[in-house]
């Protein structure tokens, strides 16, 4: 599926293609034209040029209603005037089915879907995951060959979020239906996706991949600060082809790792480095074998039960965050407010970027 | 003003809700429900000269069941339910059309809608005279249009006494289904187009049976004060045609049938809540043949 448009200022002659058959996640900031683009594949907006693919077939000027692709929309938009039966059974009876067999195949979607003791109420009568669940349903029934998901989880609170997400995944492992999902939330499209694409401000893609290479390796350090945390500091590059290392003003040199020399790197240019604060090891006393040590004083500590999140001042103007795992009840050193800690990493954890 | 302000606070909501509310129901029951109550009353006993009781009797209501006074119950109802009709049939559309399509100019629309209530009734009636005369506009179009020869005669009608009920009753047709399809989800509508629905059945399956109790709200508040409308009827009929509301007036104003025109009220109030009712299951039966082929 291919499809490139030019949709005045909101998408801006994107070129996407969606591996058919996998969880897809479109991942960008609020505003950034992914529910645009969302609405687009659905048929409900029109491209201003450029085409829209569904395997080989253009579907750019196929009616909504004649699409093969179904939508779950962010507060669901469950009919209020019909129970859960007929909001699951509406595509069903548009196609003049057998009564019998719409029965069937309702009775059987809302089972697998725990909703079989729900039939005969009404949307309101459901709870926020409930009527995620008949939305589920109800688009799914028709067995579109793209499922559409605006921000779906939204509404939920965080336990709900997370059991949904596993249920997600369950289902599309089992449909094997292309899933589109789109949310401006990282953790939810890390979890879900197996391909995901980062959309910026400007309506651009920024980078497709796996939710690991996208952590990982990010193109830029607007995917870098978009997905998960990092620090990012600037600096000059200098010996790029023997032993390359990054200057940072006021900071020092640092070696950095170049596994393969991209385009715009020459001896004396500017770059980003991209460090994720999991991957800082934080220690009161100097630690060996780590290729690139700071010092600095900690100047906020906060417990997220998993990790602790230490915030570090260096050289009284870069803040650095470090995350260390709570593996055991205690740990290894107290660390408190205003200690004097050493900050060491590999060079291969630190990530060059463009800046 | 302050105590009577706490007092109220400290009240459960039941009773506040009551404290609050008591003004106008002393008002409806004084205003309202004491008369309704002295005009059954006065159909029904026999009074004496000082307003003691005699007795009850039912013979103010015998020379009613006359084909006079059930024609006019029934035109009274055929007048109303025409008006109400029409005023749907123009009012869904505008509703919508202000409350989707009128965009920046929405409010703008709506006082359109409201400002002829602004002017003098009168005045209004005076104007479709004008409009409706031997002479006046809408022969003299006609006529320029080659259409017809003769002017038509307009006025003192049947169709001229529906013409100026629709015209003044719309707003109260158009006012509630539009609150109701401005608060309307369009994503409903989106949802039922993904899922496969041509635009007509979705209008039958999601949009009319979501906005049918505005319909059923809009249908009554035109439907009732229709049937006992009297000045419309008086103004644009001629004295060709009678309704309820003019009998009424005629016999509780006229001498010594005060008794009759009391007896008419009720016999009529029954009437129209008897239509009401028909008019509900109506709806009713509309819902559900609406969703037909829904479980």
């Amino acid at each position: 599926m291919t499809k490139s448009q030019d949709e005045g200022v909101i998408l801006n002659k994107i070129n996407l293609t969606i591996p058919s058959g996998e969880f897809f996640a479109l991942l960008g900031p609020s505003g950034c034209g992914k529910t645009t683009l969302l609405r687009l594949i659905a048929g409900f907006e029109t491209p201003d040029s450029g085409v829209i693919y569904l395997g080989n077939t253009d579907i750019t000027h196929i009616p909504v209603n004649k699409r093969k692709i179904n939508i779950v929309f962010q507060n669901y938009a469950l009919f209020p005037h019909l129970n859960v039966f007929n909001n699951v059974a509406y595509s069903l009876v548009i196609q003049k089915i057998s009564k019998e067999e719409i029965e069937q195949r309702v009775i059987k979607i809302l089972k697998a879907f725990h909703l079989e003791n729900h039939i005969f109420k009404f949307p309101s009568q459901l709870s926020g995951g409930q009527q995620q669940r008949v939305a589920l349903a109800r688009a799914i029934i028709n067995e579109p060959e793209v499922l559409l998901l605006d921000e779906p989880l939204a509404a939920l609170d965080f336990k709900l979020r997370e059991k949904m997400l596993i249920e997600l995944i369950e289902l599309q492992d089992k449909l094997k239906t292309t899933f589109v999902y789109v949310t401006h939330d990282q953790f939810e499209a890390l979890t879900v996706a197996d391909q995901m694409a980062i959309m910026n401000q400007e309506g651009d893609i920024e980078q497709i991949g796996t939710p690991q290479e996208i952590y990982e390796f990010p193109v830029s350090s607007f995917v870098a600060k978009f997905v998960g945390t990092t620090n990012i500091l600037t600096g000059t590059l200098h010996n790029i082809d023997t032993d390359p290392e990054i200057d940072i003003s006021h900071l020092g040199k640092f070696k950095v790792y170049i596994p393969q020399k991209k385009g715009w790197m020459f001896d004396g240019c500017t770059a980003a480095l991209s460090m994720r604060p999991e991957k800082i090891y934080i220690s009161k006393k100097p630690v060996e074998n780590f290729t690139n040590t700071i010092k600095g004083e900690v100047s906020q500590i906060v417990y997220h039960g998993r990790s602790t999140q230490y915030n570090v001042i260096v050289n009284n103007q870069f803040k650095l965050q470090v995350f260390e795992q709570n593996e055991e009840h205690f740990p290894h050193e107290d660390i408190d407010y205003d200690d004097e800690v050493y900050l060491c990493w590999q060079k291969e954890n630190a990530l060059l970027l463009e800046n | 003003m302050y105590a009577l302000f706490q007092r109220i606070q400290q009240r459960s909501k039941k009773e506040s809700a009551f404290v609050i509310g008591s003004p106008a129901l002393i008002w409806q029951v004084i205003f309202f429900y004491l008369p309704l109550l002295l005009m059954m009353v006065s159909s029904i006993f026999i009074l004496s000269e000082e307003g003691g009781i005699q007795g009850v009797t039912l013979k103010n209501f015998i020379p009613l069941f006359s084909s006079t006074h059930l024609t006019v119950i029934f035109s009274s109802i055929f007048l109303a339910f025409s008006t109400s009709l029409l005023c749907l049939v123009i009012a869904y559309p505008l509703a919508h059309f202000i409350a989707f399509k009128a965009g920046k100019y929405k409010t703008l629309m709506l006082f359109f809608l409201i400002v002829p209530f602004w002017t003098n009734f009168l005045l209004h009636v005076y104007a479709w005279f004008f409009v409706l005369e031997r002479e006046g506009f809408l022969n003299t179009l006609l006529k320029k249009m080659g259409l017809i020869q003769e002017p038509i005669h307009f006025l003192n009608s049947i169709f001229a006494i529906i013409l100026m009920m629709v015209y003044c009753y719309l707003p109260f047709m158009v006012l509630p289904i539009f609150s109701t399809l401005e608060r309307f989800d369009r994503r409903f509508l989106e949802v039922s187009d993904d899922l496969g629905d041509s635009w007509l059945e979705t209008f039958k399956k999601v949009m009319l049976p979501m906005t049918l109790p505005a319909v059923r709200a809009g249908f009554f508040l035109v439907f009732i004060p229709s049937f006992g409308e009297f000045i419309i009827p008086e103004l644009m009929g001629g004295d060709k045609t009678y309704f309820v509301g003019n009998v009424v007036s005629q016999y509780v104003l006229g001498n010594e049938t005060g008794e009759l025109g009391a007896a008419f009220m009720v016999l009529s109030c029954l009437a129209l809540v008897v239509a009401v009712m028909f008019i509900y299951f109506a709806f009713r039966k509309v819902s559900r043949m609406l969703l037909r082929g829904l479980q």
